[in-house]
Protein backbone atom coordinates (compact mmCIF):
# COMPACT_ATOMS: atom_id res chain seq x y z
CA UNK A 1 0.00 0.00 0.00
CA UNK A 2 2.97 2.29 0.46
CA UNK A 3 2.98 3.33 -3.16
CA UNK A 4 -0.66 4.23 -2.95
CA UNK A 5 -0.18 6.75 -0.22
CA UNK A 6 1.71 9.19 -2.39
CA UNK A 7 -1.43 10.11 -4.20
CA UNK A 8 -2.98 11.43 -1.03
CA UNK A 9 -0.53 14.29 -0.96
CA UNK A 10 -2.49 17.48 -0.94
CA UNK A 11 -5.22 15.65 -2.74
CA UNK A 12 -7.96 13.28 -1.78
CA UNK A 13 -7.95 13.27 1.97
CA UNK A 14 -7.99 17.04 2.01
CA UNK A 15 -11.19 18.13 0.32
CA UNK A 16 -14.39 18.00 2.23
CA UNK A 17 -17.15 17.68 -0.27
CA UNK A 18 -20.64 17.04 0.98
CA UNK A 19 -21.37 14.33 -1.57
CA UNK A 20 -24.95 13.96 -0.48
CA UNK A 21 -25.61 17.68 -1.03
CA UNK A 22 -24.11 17.40 -4.53
CA UNK A 23 -26.29 14.37 -5.22
CA UNK A 24 -29.42 16.20 -4.08
CA UNK A 25 -28.48 19.17 -6.27
CA UNK A 26 -28.04 16.82 -9.24
CA UNK A 27 -31.46 15.25 -8.68
CA UNK A 28 -33.15 18.65 -8.32
CA UNK A 29 -31.49 19.86 -11.55
CA UNK A 30 -32.53 16.63 -13.23
CA UNK A 31 -36.16 17.15 -12.22
CA UNK A 32 -36.06 20.72 -13.55
CA UNK A 33 -34.56 19.46 -16.83
CA UNK A 34 -37.52 17.11 -17.24
CA UNK A 35 -40.17 19.61 -16.09
CA UNK A 36 -38.79 22.56 -18.07
CA UNK A 37 -39.47 21.15 -21.54
CA UNK A 38 -42.96 20.04 -20.42
CA UNK A 39 -43.73 23.65 -19.52
CA UNK A 40 -41.91 24.85 -22.64
CA UNK A 41 -44.07 22.63 -24.81
CA UNK A 42 -47.33 23.79 -23.29
CA UNK A 43 -46.44 27.47 -23.40
CA UNK A 44 -44.62 27.33 -26.73
CA UNK A 45 -41.48 28.75 -25.14
CA UNK A 46 -38.91 26.77 -27.08
CA UNK A 47 -36.03 28.69 -25.47
CA UNK A 48 -37.15 27.29 -22.11
CA UNK A 49 -36.80 23.75 -23.47
CA UNK A 50 -33.33 24.44 -24.82
CA UNK A 51 -32.07 26.22 -21.71
CA UNK A 52 -33.43 23.63 -19.32
CA UNK A 53 -32.24 20.75 -21.48
CA UNK A 54 -28.72 21.83 -22.40
CA UNK A 55 -27.97 24.56 -19.85
CA UNK A 56 -28.77 22.20 -17.01
CA UNK A 57 -26.80 19.37 -18.64
CA UNK A 58 -23.71 21.58 -18.56
CA UNK A 59 -24.29 22.55 -14.90
CA UNK A 60 -24.84 18.89 -13.95
CA UNK A 61 -21.72 17.78 -15.84
CA UNK A 62 -19.67 20.45 -14.06
CA UNK A 63 -20.95 19.33 -10.66
CA UNK A 64 -20.02 15.72 -11.39
CA UNK A 65 -16.64 16.52 -12.95
CA UNK A 66 -15.58 18.93 -10.19
CA UNK A 67 -16.92 17.16 -7.13
CA UNK A 68 -17.20 13.47 -7.98
CA UNK A 69 -14.23 13.20 -10.34
CA UNK A 70 -12.36 15.76 -8.21
CA UNK A 71 -11.02 17.57 -11.25
CA UNK A 72 -11.22 20.75 -9.17
CA UNK A 73 -8.35 19.43 -7.05
CA UNK A 74 -6.46 17.74 -9.87
CA UNK A 75 -3.09 18.96 -11.15
CA UNK A 76 -3.33 21.68 -13.77
CA UNK A 77 -1.81 19.54 -16.52
CA UNK A 78 -4.86 17.25 -16.36
CA UNK A 79 -7.18 20.17 -17.00
CA UNK A 80 -5.05 21.16 -19.98
CA UNK A 81 -5.12 17.62 -21.32
CA UNK A 82 -8.91 17.52 -21.20
CA UNK A 83 -9.21 21.04 -22.58
CA UNK A 84 -7.04 19.97 -25.52
CA UNK A 85 -9.47 17.14 -26.24
CA UNK A 86 -12.40 19.55 -26.10
CA UNK A 87 -10.62 21.97 -28.45
CA UNK A 88 -9.87 19.16 -30.93
CA UNK A 89 -13.52 18.14 -30.82
CA UNK A 90 -14.62 21.74 -31.36
CA UNK A 91 -12.23 22.02 -34.33
CA UNK A 92 -13.73 18.91 -35.87
CA UNK A 93 -17.27 20.19 -35.43
CA UNK A 94 -16.38 23.66 -36.71
CA UNK A 95 -14.59 22.15 -39.71
CA UNK A 96 -17.40 19.95 -40.94
CA UNK A 97 -20.36 22.05 -39.83
CA UNK A 98 -20.60 24.10 -43.05
CA UNK A 99 -21.00 20.87 -45.03
CA UNK A 100 -23.49 19.29 -42.67
CA UNK A 101 -25.60 22.29 -41.73
CA UNK A 102 -25.97 23.52 -45.31
CA UNK A 103 -27.37 21.38 -48.06
CA UNK A 104 -25.87 23.41 -50.85
CA UNK A 105 -22.97 25.74 -51.48
CA UNK A 106 -21.38 27.71 -54.29
CA UNK A 107 -20.17 24.70 -56.21
CA UNK A 108 -21.97 21.80 -54.61
CA UNK A 109 -25.39 20.46 -53.95
CA UNK A 110 -26.20 17.76 -51.40
CA UNK A 111 -29.18 16.29 -53.20
CA UNK A 112 -29.40 13.26 -50.89
CA UNK A 113 -29.80 15.49 -47.83
CA UNK A 114 -32.31 17.71 -49.62
CA UNK A 115 -34.34 14.70 -50.71
CA UNK A 116 -34.25 13.23 -47.21
CA UNK A 117 -35.47 16.52 -45.75
CA UNK A 118 -38.20 16.96 -48.35
CA UNK A 119 -39.33 13.37 -47.95
CA UNK A 120 -39.34 13.58 -44.17
CA UNK A 121 -41.25 16.85 -44.03
CA UNK A 122 -43.81 15.89 -46.67
CA UNK A 123 -44.91 12.80 -44.75
CA UNK A 124 -48.36 13.55 -43.44
CA UNK A 125 -48.49 10.30 -41.54
CA UNK A 126 -46.58 9.42 -38.40
CA UNK A 127 -43.01 8.26 -39.03
CA UNK A 128 -43.74 4.94 -37.31
CA UNK A 129 -46.48 4.25 -39.80
CA UNK A 130 -44.25 5.16 -42.69
CA UNK A 131 -41.76 2.55 -41.67
CA UNK A 132 -44.42 -0.14 -41.25
CA UNK A 133 -45.97 0.92 -44.49
CA UNK A 134 -42.75 0.56 -46.41
CA UNK A 135 -42.10 -2.78 -44.76
CA UNK A 136 -45.51 -4.26 -45.40
CA UNK A 137 -46.94 -2.02 -48.08
CA UNK A 138 -50.08 -3.34 -49.70
CA UNK A 139 -49.61 -4.16 -53.35
CA UNK A 140 -51.99 -1.40 -54.37
CA UNK A 141 -49.84 1.49 -53.17
CA UNK A 142 -46.46 0.09 -54.14
CA UNK A 143 -44.59 1.48 -57.13
CA UNK A 144 -41.29 -0.11 -58.09
CA UNK A 145 -40.30 3.01 -59.97
CA UNK A 146 -40.97 5.28 -56.99
CA UNK A 147 -39.13 2.93 -54.67
CA UNK A 148 -36.20 2.70 -57.09
CA UNK A 149 -36.03 6.48 -57.32
CA UNK A 150 -36.02 6.81 -53.53
CA UNK A 151 -33.90 3.87 -52.46
CA UNK A 152 -31.65 2.95 -55.39
CA UNK A 153 -31.29 6.12 -57.46
CA UNK A 154 -29.18 7.83 -54.79
CA UNK A 155 -26.29 5.71 -56.06
CA UNK A 156 -27.48 4.06 -59.27
CA UNK A 157 -29.12 7.19 -60.69
CA UNK A 158 -32.73 7.65 -61.76
CA UNK A 159 -31.74 6.42 -65.24
CA UNK A 160 -30.06 3.33 -63.76
CA UNK A 161 -26.74 4.32 -65.28
CA UNK A 162 -24.79 4.39 -62.00
CA UNK A 163 -24.55 8.18 -61.81
CA UNK A 164 -26.55 8.86 -58.63
CA UNK A 165 -25.32 11.78 -56.50
CA UNK A 166 -24.12 9.58 -53.63
CA UNK A 167 -22.55 7.07 -56.01
CA UNK A 168 -19.80 9.35 -57.29
CA UNK A 169 -17.72 8.83 -54.17
CA UNK A 170 -18.07 5.05 -54.08
CA UNK A 171 -15.36 2.56 -54.95
CA UNK A 172 -16.23 0.33 -56.70
CA UNK A 173 -18.61 2.61 -58.57
CA UNK A 174 -22.32 1.68 -58.51
CA UNK A 175 -23.41 -0.71 -61.24
CA UNK A 176 -24.52 0.77 -64.55
CA UNK A 177 -27.64 -1.16 -65.57
CA UNK A 178 -27.65 0.41 -69.03
CA UNK A 179 -24.24 -1.08 -69.87
CA UNK A 180 -24.62 -4.24 -72.02
CA UNK A 181 -21.41 -5.66 -70.50
CA UNK A 182 -23.05 -5.56 -67.07
CA UNK A 183 -25.64 -8.07 -68.25
CA UNK A 184 -23.11 -10.51 -69.75
CA UNK A 185 -22.87 -12.55 -66.60
CA UNK A 186 -26.00 -11.56 -64.70
CA UNK A 187 -29.44 -13.08 -64.75
CA UNK A 188 -32.74 -12.30 -63.11
CA UNK A 189 -32.12 -14.51 -60.08
CA UNK A 190 -28.87 -12.76 -59.34
CA UNK A 191 -30.54 -9.32 -59.45
CA UNK A 192 -33.20 -10.52 -57.01
CA UNK A 193 -30.57 -12.00 -54.71
CA UNK A 194 -28.48 -8.83 -54.67
CA UNK A 195 -31.48 -6.56 -53.99
CA UNK A 196 -32.59 -8.83 -51.16
CA UNK A 197 -29.27 -9.90 -49.59
CA UNK A 198 -26.80 -7.29 -50.83
CA UNK A 199 -23.92 -7.75 -53.26
CA UNK A 200 -21.89 -9.50 -50.57
CA UNK A 201 -24.19 -12.50 -51.08
CA UNK A 202 -22.72 -13.00 -54.55
CA UNK A 203 -19.17 -12.01 -53.66
CA UNK A 204 -19.60 -8.36 -54.58
CA UNK A 205 -19.03 -5.07 -52.79
CA UNK A 206 -20.56 -4.52 -49.31
CA UNK A 207 -21.47 -1.01 -50.47
CA UNK A 208 -24.53 -2.52 -52.17
CA UNK A 209 -26.53 -3.09 -49.00
CA UNK A 210 -29.26 -5.70 -48.54
CA UNK A 211 -32.70 -4.15 -49.01
CA UNK A 212 -34.72 -7.32 -48.36
CA UNK A 213 -36.53 -5.99 -45.27
CA UNK A 214 -38.07 -3.18 -47.34
CA UNK A 215 -39.96 -5.47 -49.71
CA UNK A 216 -42.28 -8.44 -49.58
CA UNK A 217 -41.88 -11.24 -52.14
CA UNK A 218 -44.16 -9.66 -54.76
CA UNK A 219 -42.54 -6.25 -54.40
CA UNK A 220 -39.10 -7.83 -54.70
CA UNK A 221 -40.20 -9.28 -58.04
CA UNK A 222 -41.39 -5.85 -59.15
CA UNK A 223 -38.11 -4.27 -58.12
CA UNK A 224 -36.23 -6.93 -60.09
CA UNK A 225 -38.44 -6.26 -63.11
CA UNK A 226 -37.74 -2.57 -62.84
CA UNK A 227 -33.97 -3.06 -62.69
CA UNK A 228 -34.20 -5.53 -65.61
CA UNK A 229 -36.03 -2.84 -67.60
CA UNK A 230 -32.79 -0.85 -67.84
CA UNK A 231 -31.18 -3.72 -69.73
CA UNK A 232 -30.37 -2.54 -73.27
CA UNK A 233 -32.53 -4.33 -75.78
CA UNK A 234 -35.00 -5.59 -73.24
CA UNK B 1 8.88 -6.96 -2.14
CA UNK B 2 8.94 -10.45 -3.58
CA UNK B 3 6.86 -9.28 -6.49
CA UNK B 4 8.02 -5.78 -7.22
CA UNK B 5 5.74 -3.54 -9.20
CA UNK B 6 6.86 -2.07 -12.51
CA UNK B 7 8.78 1.13 -12.01
CA UNK B 8 6.19 3.15 -13.92
CA UNK B 9 3.57 2.49 -11.25
CA UNK B 10 5.85 3.78 -8.51
CA UNK B 11 7.01 7.11 -9.85
CA UNK B 12 5.27 10.04 -11.37
CA UNK B 13 6.78 12.93 -13.28
CA UNK B 14 3.51 14.85 -13.28
CA UNK B 15 2.88 14.41 -9.58
CA UNK B 16 -0.22 12.47 -10.44
CA UNK B 17 -0.28 8.76 -9.56
CA UNK B 18 0.26 6.68 -12.70
CA UNK B 19 -3.08 4.88 -12.50
CA UNK B 20 -5.06 8.08 -12.23
CA UNK B 21 -3.01 9.67 -15.01
CA UNK B 22 -3.86 6.69 -17.22
CA UNK B 23 -7.58 6.97 -16.48
CA UNK B 24 -7.52 10.66 -17.38
CA UNK B 25 -5.71 9.82 -20.62
CA UNK B 26 -8.40 7.30 -21.48
CA UNK B 27 -11.07 9.88 -20.73
CA UNK B 28 -9.31 12.52 -22.82
CA UNK B 29 -9.59 10.19 -25.81
CA UNK B 30 -13.18 9.33 -24.87
CA UNK B 31 -14.02 13.03 -24.94
CA UNK B 32 -13.04 13.10 -28.61
CA UNK B 33 -14.90 9.86 -29.41
CA UNK B 34 -18.17 10.84 -27.76
CA UNK B 35 -17.70 14.52 -28.56
CA UNK B 36 -17.27 13.79 -32.25
CA UNK B 37 -20.28 11.50 -32.30
CA UNK B 38 -22.56 13.86 -30.38
CA UNK B 39 -21.27 16.87 -32.33
CA UNK B 40 -22.13 15.11 -35.59
CA UNK B 41 -25.56 14.22 -34.23
CA UNK B 42 -26.21 17.80 -33.18
CA UNK B 43 -25.20 19.19 -36.59
CA UNK B 44 -27.39 16.70 -38.44
CA UNK B 45 -30.26 17.36 -36.07
CA UNK B 46 -30.07 21.08 -36.85
CA UNK B 47 -29.55 20.48 -40.58
CA UNK B 48 -32.46 18.07 -40.84
CA UNK B 49 -35.69 19.55 -39.47
CA UNK B 50 -37.53 16.31 -40.32
CA UNK B 51 -35.66 14.53 -37.53
CA UNK B 52 -37.92 16.24 -35.02
CA UNK B 53 -40.67 13.81 -35.99
CA UNK B 54 -38.49 10.77 -35.39
CA UNK B 55 -37.11 12.23 -32.16
CA UNK B 56 -40.65 12.69 -30.86
CA UNK B 57 -40.89 8.91 -30.63
CA UNK B 58 -38.21 8.38 -27.99
CA UNK B 59 -39.69 7.67 -24.59
CA UNK B 60 -38.75 10.53 -22.27
CA UNK B 61 -39.79 8.85 -19.03
CA UNK B 62 -37.61 5.81 -19.74
CA UNK B 63 -34.63 8.09 -20.47
CA UNK B 64 -35.46 10.00 -17.27
CA UNK B 65 -35.56 6.81 -15.22
CA UNK B 66 -32.15 5.80 -16.53
CA UNK B 67 -30.78 9.28 -15.81
CA UNK B 68 -31.90 8.92 -12.22
CA UNK B 69 -30.34 5.44 -12.01
CA UNK B 70 -26.97 6.64 -13.35
CA UNK B 71 -26.87 9.76 -11.15
CA UNK B 72 -27.54 7.58 -8.12
CA UNK B 73 -24.89 5.05 -9.15
CA UNK B 74 -22.39 7.88 -9.49
CA UNK B 75 -23.24 8.92 -5.94
CA UNK B 76 -22.60 5.40 -4.59
CA UNK B 77 -19.35 5.27 -6.61
CA UNK B 78 -18.05 8.44 -4.97
CA UNK B 79 -19.10 7.13 -1.54
CA UNK B 80 -17.11 3.97 -2.32
CA UNK B 81 -14.11 6.18 -3.04
CA UNK B 82 -14.63 7.96 0.28
CA UNK B 83 -14.76 4.61 2.10
CA UNK B 84 -11.59 3.46 0.32
CA UNK B 85 -9.84 6.68 1.39
CA UNK B 86 -10.60 5.72 4.97
CA UNK B 87 -9.16 2.27 4.34
CA UNK B 88 -12.56 0.59 4.70
CA UNK B 89 -12.33 -1.92 1.85
CA UNK B 90 -15.46 -3.87 2.81
CA UNK B 91 -17.61 -0.75 2.81
CA UNK B 92 -16.07 0.34 -0.52
CA UNK B 93 -16.83 -3.09 -2.01
CA UNK B 94 -20.43 -2.90 -0.80
CA UNK B 95 -20.90 0.57 -2.31
CA UNK B 96 -19.31 -0.55 -5.58
CA UNK B 97 -21.82 -3.41 -5.49
CA UNK B 98 -24.65 -0.86 -5.38
CA UNK B 99 -23.05 0.94 -8.32
CA UNK B 100 -22.91 -2.33 -10.29
CA UNK B 101 -26.57 -2.83 -9.41
CA UNK B 102 -27.23 0.59 -10.93
CA UNK B 103 -25.38 -0.42 -14.09
CA UNK B 104 -27.43 -3.62 -14.37
CA UNK B 105 -30.69 -1.73 -13.79
CA UNK B 106 -29.69 0.76 -16.47
CA UNK B 107 -29.00 -2.05 -18.96
CA UNK B 108 -32.25 -3.89 -18.19
CA UNK B 109 -34.30 -0.71 -18.65
CA UNK B 110 -32.41 -0.02 -21.89
CA UNK B 111 -33.02 -3.51 -23.28
CA UNK B 112 -36.77 -3.23 -22.66
CA UNK B 113 -36.75 0.22 -24.25
CA UNK B 114 -34.88 -0.97 -27.35
CA UNK B 115 -36.93 -4.16 -27.70
CA UNK B 116 -40.07 -2.03 -27.68
CA UNK B 117 -38.71 0.42 -30.24
CA UNK B 118 -37.38 -2.27 -32.56
CA UNK B 119 -40.69 -4.12 -32.45
CA UNK B 120 -42.38 -0.91 -33.63
CA UNK B 121 -40.09 -0.72 -36.66
CA UNK B 122 -37.68 1.88 -35.26
CA UNK B 123 -34.51 -0.04 -36.10
CA UNK B 124 -30.96 1.20 -36.63
CA UNK B 125 -31.60 1.32 -40.40
CA UNK B 126 -35.02 3.04 -40.21
CA UNK B 127 -33.48 6.46 -40.86
CA UNK B 128 -30.42 8.46 -39.90
CA UNK B 129 -31.93 9.70 -36.65
CA UNK B 130 -32.40 6.14 -35.42
CA UNK B 131 -28.93 5.23 -36.66
CA UNK B 132 -27.48 7.94 -34.44
CA UNK B 133 -29.80 6.99 -31.61
CA UNK B 134 -28.65 3.36 -31.51
CA UNK B 135 -24.99 4.17 -32.22
CA UNK B 136 -24.66 6.82 -29.50
CA UNK B 137 -26.70 5.01 -26.85
CA UNK B 138 -25.12 1.68 -27.86
CA UNK B 139 -21.57 2.98 -27.54
CA UNK B 140 -22.55 4.40 -24.16
CA UNK B 141 -24.11 1.08 -23.11
CA UNK B 142 -20.87 -0.73 -24.02
CA UNK B 143 -19.09 1.63 -21.62
CA UNK B 144 -21.64 0.79 -18.94
CA UNK B 145 -21.01 -2.94 -19.44
CA UNK B 146 -17.22 -2.48 -19.37
CA UNK B 147 -17.47 -0.31 -16.25
CA UNK B 148 -19.65 -2.85 -14.45
CA UNK B 149 -17.19 -5.68 -15.17
CA UNK B 150 -14.16 -3.67 -14.04
CA UNK B 151 -16.02 -2.53 -10.93
CA UNK B 152 -16.69 -6.18 -10.10
CA UNK B 153 -12.96 -6.95 -10.25
CA UNK B 154 -12.06 -3.86 -8.21
CA UNK B 155 -14.77 -4.63 -5.63
CA UNK B 156 -13.48 -8.17 -5.07
CA UNK B 157 -9.97 -6.79 -4.43
CA UNK B 158 -11.28 -3.98 -2.26
CA UNK B 159 -13.26 -6.44 -0.13
CA UNK B 160 -9.96 -8.17 0.67
CA UNK B 161 -8.37 -4.80 1.42
CA UNK B 162 -6.21 -4.84 -1.70
CA UNK B 163 -5.55 -2.14 -4.31
CA UNK B 164 -7.90 0.30 -2.64
CA UNK B 165 -6.68 3.17 -4.83
CA UNK B 166 -8.38 1.49 -7.77
CA UNK B 167 -11.77 2.32 -6.25
CA UNK B 168 -11.10 5.96 -7.08
CA UNK B 169 -9.86 5.10 -10.59
CA UNK B 170 -12.92 3.12 -11.63
CA UNK B 171 -15.03 5.83 -9.98
CA UNK B 172 -13.54 8.54 -12.22
CA UNK B 173 -14.33 6.40 -15.27
CA UNK B 174 -17.85 5.74 -14.01
CA UNK B 175 -18.56 9.44 -13.43
CA UNK B 176 -17.47 10.07 -17.01
CA UNK B 177 -19.98 7.48 -18.25
CA UNK B 178 -22.55 9.36 -16.16
CA UNK B 179 -21.50 12.70 -17.70
CA UNK B 180 -21.89 11.30 -21.23
CA UNK B 181 -25.43 10.22 -20.37
CA UNK B 182 -26.13 13.66 -18.86
CA UNK B 183 -25.64 15.00 -22.42
CA UNK B 184 -27.27 12.08 -24.24
CA UNK B 185 -30.47 12.49 -22.22
CA UNK B 186 -31.36 16.01 -23.47
CA UNK B 187 -30.00 15.27 -26.96
CA UNK B 188 -32.01 12.11 -27.56
CA UNK B 189 -35.00 12.45 -25.26
CA UNK B 190 -35.75 16.03 -24.28
CA UNK B 191 -35.05 18.35 -27.21
CA UNK B 192 -37.92 17.41 -29.50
Amino acid sequence: MAENNEHHDGHDGGHHVNYFAIYVALIVLFLISVAGPEIGERTGWRWLTLITAFGIAIVKARLVINNFMHLKWEKRIMKWLLTTSLILMALFVAGVSPDVLNHEGTNWDNTAAKEATARGLSDEVEPGEVITEVATAEAGTFSAEASFNTVCATCHGVAGDGTGPAGAALDPAPANFTDPAFWDERDRDRITTVIRDGAVAVGGSPLMAPWGPLYNAAQLEEMTDYVMSFRPGG
Amino acid sequence: MAHAKPLATLRSATGIPTGRLAVWWVLASEVVIFGGLLGSYLMHRIGHPEWAEAAAHTQTWIGALNTFVLLTSSFTAVLAHQAAEKGNGKEAAKLLGFTILGAITFLIVKSFEWANEISHGYTITANTFWSFYYTAAGLHALHVIAGAIIMGVVAVDAYRGRELHRVELIGIYWHFVDVVWIFLFPLLYIAK
